[in-house]
């Protein structure tokens, strides 16, 4: 008998693990083709176990998989090597944009386009000494794109008049660019929305003012539920 | 037909055990009844002694029967050396390597940035005042080798290195006797990456 809707050898990485019983795993996977994916691992906390060192996030692996429902059985995962292992401020990095993909994306859609981002991101965070804000910054915006939440940043909402760089806008979550007297919504330039829409992260400005927007849309999105990533950054902050 | 109340209670006090289910539970609580009583009565005892006796040792933060424990009290152990495990376990394991002689400090834990463990759910603040006693000069990060255990000792190599206190790490590689053929590839990529010289 063969296993039901086996998936075999699918690019993916791990976002994040529990146990699971006396020496199982639960692994929350992002794959290419097939999105967010749970599995189970059986036997994967064994010593012996070939699983063991392997689920583990940050590191590209080809995954197979079998079953249907919220829980597939995950039995064979992959070394796909080539990502150098992320470590201090590239690390707490690479958690949050594990947080934001499990908190944000649903369940077995696939998105490949922000599959490609994320990976493009984590070498990006393995290469080592950069600027870790314009990686965030343009991580932030493909998801948010990606789930519908910013999908125009150029044109106002309403009009589809196009945004202008010299101008001051306000973005509304679910609603889009509206003009800054309109009242609510969050304060941005014409230049900062124009840079976003064009994958532009190169000006401090636009850094900022992108953070900022960022930041609220996600919060805004997220629904109440808290991103444990930065409050783990204020805490040490305070430390 | 229910079990009678106490059965219940001992059932669902021994779920709340890691990994333990309900069935689990159940054979459990029937094993104890039903097969040894005495070992019950004595698992029963010892975790009443283990509740009132134990506490945390006021230096390395481990599990102690006096207010410091017998390692942290044995004059022949170095005090300037300072490791950092994340549980007991670990401290037992550097023990039956033989071949650290300084002190330790046990987290009871790791930053856990995706479950919510942050800095204030581990001892990071008491670690940082043991560290900073004066004495100690250096202090050996020996948390696991887990995105966990590494963001864990970042941090604190972070906050140590500011106070200027020497901060080392373990060491990772092909373990002892490890034959390449058998070694899992990213241990073998890493022992690449940190190769040293001749
Ligand atoms: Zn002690």
């Amino acid at each position: 008998m063969t296993a039901p809707h086996p998936v075999n050898h699918q690019p993916g990485f791990v976002l994040h693990s529990h146990a699971y019983k006396e020496t199982s795993l639960v692994a929350e996977l992002f794959t290419r083709d097939y999105g967010r994916v749970a599995a189970v691992a059986r036997g994967a906390r064994r010593p012996l176990s070939g699983l063991r060192g392997l689920i583990q996030p940050f590191h590209p692996l080809l995954l197979s998989w079998y079953g249907r429902g919220e829980l597939r059985t995950l039995h064979a995962a992959e070394w796909q090597g080539g990502l150098a292992p992320l470590s201090g401020r590239a690390l707490i990095a690479g958690f949050y944009l594990n947080e934001l993909v499990l908190k944000l994306l649903a369940r077995d859609d696939p998105h490949e386009g922000l599959y490609a981002l994320y990976d493009q991101t984590l070498q990006s965070l393995a290469a080592g000494p950069g600027a870790l804000e314009p990686l965030l910054r343009r991580f932030e915006l493909g998801l948010l794109k990606e789930i519908g939440y910013a999908a125009t940043l150029d044109r106002l909402a309403v009009s589809g008049e196009p945004v202008s760089a010299a101008a001051c806008y306000r973005y509304q979550p679910g609603h889009g660019v509206v003009p800054e007297d309109a009242g609510a919504g969050i304060a941005v330039s014409g230049r900062t929305l124009l840079d976003l829409a064009a994958g532009e992260f190169a000006a401090p400005a636009t850094l900022g003012e992108g953070k900022h927007l960022m930041r609220a849309l996600i919060h805004h999105h997220l629904g109440g539920k808290a991103l444990y990533t930065r409050l783990l950054l204020q805490e040490l902050a305070e430390l | 037909m229910n079990p009678p109340a106490s059965l219940q209670n001992l059932i669902e006090a021994l779920r709340i055990l890691p990994g333990v289910g309900p069935k689990a539970a159940a054979r459990m609580a029937y094993h104890l009844l039903q097969r040894d009583r005495p070992g019950a009565d004595k698992l029963a005892l010892s975790l009443n002694r283990a509740l009132a006796g134990l506490r945390h040792c006021r230096l390395c933060n481990s599990f102690a029967e006096s207010e410091i424990c017998e390692l942290c009290a044995n004059p022949r152990r170095d005090p300037a050396l300072l490791a950092v495990v994340e549980m007991p376990t670990d401290l037992a394991m550097m023990e039956a390597a033989q071949t650290y002689a300084g002190r330790y400090f046990v987290l009871m834990g790791r930053l856990s940035p995706l479950d919510g463990v942050g800095p204030r759910d581990i001892a990071l603040d008491r670690l940082i005042e043991r560290a900073l006693d004066g004495v100690v000069r250096e202090v050996v990060l020996a948390t696991n080798f887990t995105p966990e255990g590494e963001a864990t000792a970042h941090t604190i190599a972070a906050l140590l290195k500011a106070r200027d206190i020497a901060v080392s790490r373990l060491a990772r590689g092909v373990p002892l006797g490890g034959e390449l053929e058998y070694v899992d590839s990213g241990t073998l990529a890493q022992a690449y990456r940190d190769r040293r010289s001749l």
